[in-house]
């Protein structure tokens, strides 16, 4: 029905084209009879004329954006909006006369059929309806979205929607659409594209570089510990070890030994200063006594266990002995030293 | 017309260089500058060149495609022939058969025009989905695809063709808004209208006399070659907890393009 009056307006628009052009033709020039009197009907309704047009150009614009802009709203098929929007534009297409009226109706007419052929599509499924908005709500049941049960009282939005989301939502649903695409695996080299070839000597370079001070720092420690040890234990070893010739020497001559002798080594002037370095520590603690003898020489004993505290109470010199590579050899000539009383250590300590 | 097949004669007798620099010139429309060369044209071609030579180029051609494959973007004949056949032109029906078969037997893909306008081909998985196991090898989910299969869904159950809007909405209870960035997809109105379409998963055509401007959504072609309306009606069944029997228009459409092998040419198509 609606179709056959469209139809039908059609043509009276095309009927009202022409003869609303016939009239506007013969009005300037002369007038016959029915003519006149018609055109004297247009004079007076001149101004209304003009008004009423306007009106009904507003109109049909308000029509056509009605339509256009409540599209869902009129598809519904709930309602029988499109057809009273059509109603409105036979009511208002009484009063057309000029061609311009006569193409705002056109262009009504166009969107209203579009609409219509949309609205006839809804028509098409003879099985079920499909829903998109119910296929949304599945959908989101399935991708495991947590409906908040507080949010009962609220009516739920269509956007903002209630419940959370998870994060792996689509990747859930993509995986279960996966059987429904035949898509071939995008192919990737195994190992990845090629590199160029800078990168990889910066890398050996700075492993070349930290390696040597690595290594550098673990010989430090290690070196510092011996002198460390070279420094005290030995030093003790080597005064106690002195303390023992003293007193060997002592027991069997019990008389003064000769400074110089006992401390020079006749073959090597190094071991002749250790051996003073060493002896100046028995001296110091007391367990040996430094004197002149009758030709103002300086000799050395021990001293008896039992005189140490008692000495260390008398008042204590101090001396600093000097000696020189060329002192040491006149030493040596002089004294007649062959042999060395103190034996070298048996161990280097370096 | 008459003038392309003057050049397509030039080209059989002999492949000098006067004729690479013709079709060079003719830059505007690619496509004419490579006519198929008949059979016999082919057949000469091979005479000059030896099997190896053949299977090298054809092992190109397949390198090519499988790493144009990867964006999911339909490979141009134009560009086949300009970058990797080159001179091989004269024999490229033979070398495209050769690939097509390489595809197939090697690595279970089926190499296929898409457009027998445009020349364009894609490649599809030629082993079947619905009888396949769980693939052994773990791939991670593209949940671009999720999208589209949503797109899709909803376009095949509404007869093949809906308006934008309608897609919009129904992406929006979904909460995936194309006038915001989406933490997944990021620009969703790029993806759907431009990358999809790029790749032929989607039509995005306009729809005439709307003001302002409307558009509206189709099948791609390559979504008629790979995916199955009969797996998406399964979907919707399990979905609605309906027999997918129920839609007995959206069945008939799914079961009429299986039967016809998914080709292109043959289900009634709204178009």
């Amino acid at each position: 029905m609606r179709k056959a009056r469209a139809g039908g307006d059609d043509e009276a628009v095309r009927q009202n084209g022409s003869s609303s052009r016939r009239r506007t033709d013969q009005h300037p020039g002369d007038g016959e009879d029915h003519d006149s009197s018609s055109g004297g009907v247009q004079d007076d309704d001149d101004d209304n004329d003009l008004g009423l047009r306007r009106e009904i150009r507003s109109k049909y614009r308000d029509l056509i954006n009605s339509v256009q802009q409540n599209r869902e709203d009129m598809l519904s098929p709930s309602n029988n909006k499109l057809t009273e929007v059509l109603e409105e534009a036979n009511k208002l297409f009484k009063d057309v006369r000029q061609a311009r009226e006569a193409a705002l109706d056109a262009q009504l007419l166009v969107v209203a059929t579009d609409l219509g052929k949309e609205k006839a599509s809804q028509l098409f499924s003879e099985g079920s309806a499909f829903d998109p908005t119910a296929f949304a709500e599945h959908l989101l049941s399935f991708m495991g979205l947590n409906r908040l049960e507080d949010e009962d009282d609220e009516p739920p939005n269509g956007c903002a929607g209630d419940g959370y989301l998870p994060k792996d939502a689509w990747h859930r649903l993509a995986r279960r659409a996966e059987c429904c695409f035949r898509t071939a695996p995008s192919f990737h080299y195994m190992m990845g594209s090629f590199y160029t070839e800078p990168p990889p000597p910066k890398q050996r370079i700075e492993r070349q570089r930290k390696a040597p001070s690595k290594e550098a720092k673990r010989i430090m420690p290690t070196q510092l510990k011996k002198m460390e040890e070279s420094h005290q234990e030995a030093t003790e070893k080597e005064v106690e070890r002195i303390l023992g010739y003293l007193k060997s020497y002592y027991q069997d001559d019990p008389s003064p030994i000769s400074y110089y002798e006992f401390v020079i080594d006749p073959n090597s002037f190094s071991r002749t200063v250790e051996n003073i370095f060493h002896t100046s520590f028995l001296i110091r603690d007391g367990l040996a006594r430094l004197k002149l003898d009758s030709d103002k020489l300086p000799c050395i004993e021990p001293v008896e266990e039992g005189e140490v505290e008692a000495a260390g109470s008398f008042s204590r010199k101090q001396c600093i002995v000097s000696i020189s590579p060329k002192i040491w050899r006149e030493l040596i000539d002089v004294f007649e030293i062959k042999e060395t009383i103190i034996q070298p250590p048996e161990t280097q300590s370096e | 017309m008459t003038q392309r097949k003057r050049l397509s004669n030039v080209q059989s007798s002999s492949q000098s260089k006067r004729q690479s620099n013709s079709f060079m010139t003719q830059e505007e429309d690619e496509d004419a500058t490579f006519t198929q060369p008949s059979t016999s044209q082919v057949q000469r071609g091979l005479e000059k060149l030896t099997p190896a030579q053949v299977d090298q180029k054809t092992a190109e051609v397949v390198q090519y495609i499988l790493v144009k494959d990867q964006k999911k973007i339909p490979v141009r004949r134009a560009d086949l022939v300009k970058h990797v056949v080159k001179d091989y032109r004269t024999v490229y029906p033979e070398i495209i058969k050769r690939a097509m078969r390489t595809f197939e037997q090697v690595f279970g893909l089926k190499l296929v025009e898409i457009d027998s306008k445009n020349h364009m081909y894609v490649l599809v998985n030629n082993l079947d989905a619905s009888t396949a196991r769980p693939s052994p090898v773990e791939r991670p989910s593209n949940p671009k695809m999720g999208l589209l299969f949503v797109i899709l869904s909803v376009i095949f159950m509404k007869g093949g063709v809906v308006r934008e809007n309608l897609i919009w909405n129904t992406l929006k209870k979904l909460r995936v808004d194309p006038g915001q960035r989406h933490e997944e997809f990021g620009d969703v109105r790029k993806v759907i209208t431009d990358e999809f379409v790029r790749q032929r998963y989607l039509e995005y055509v306009r729809i005439p006399h709307t003001e302002p401007v409307e558009y509206e959504f189709r099948w791609g072609q390559r979504s008629d070659m790979e995916v199955s309306r009969a797996q998406i009606l399964e979907f919707m069944g399990q979905l609605h907890e309906q027999d997918p029997r129920s839609w007995t228009q959206q069945y008939r459409e799914a079961h009429s393009a299986a039967t016809a092998s998914s080709s292109q040419a043959s289900s009634s198509n709204h178009r």
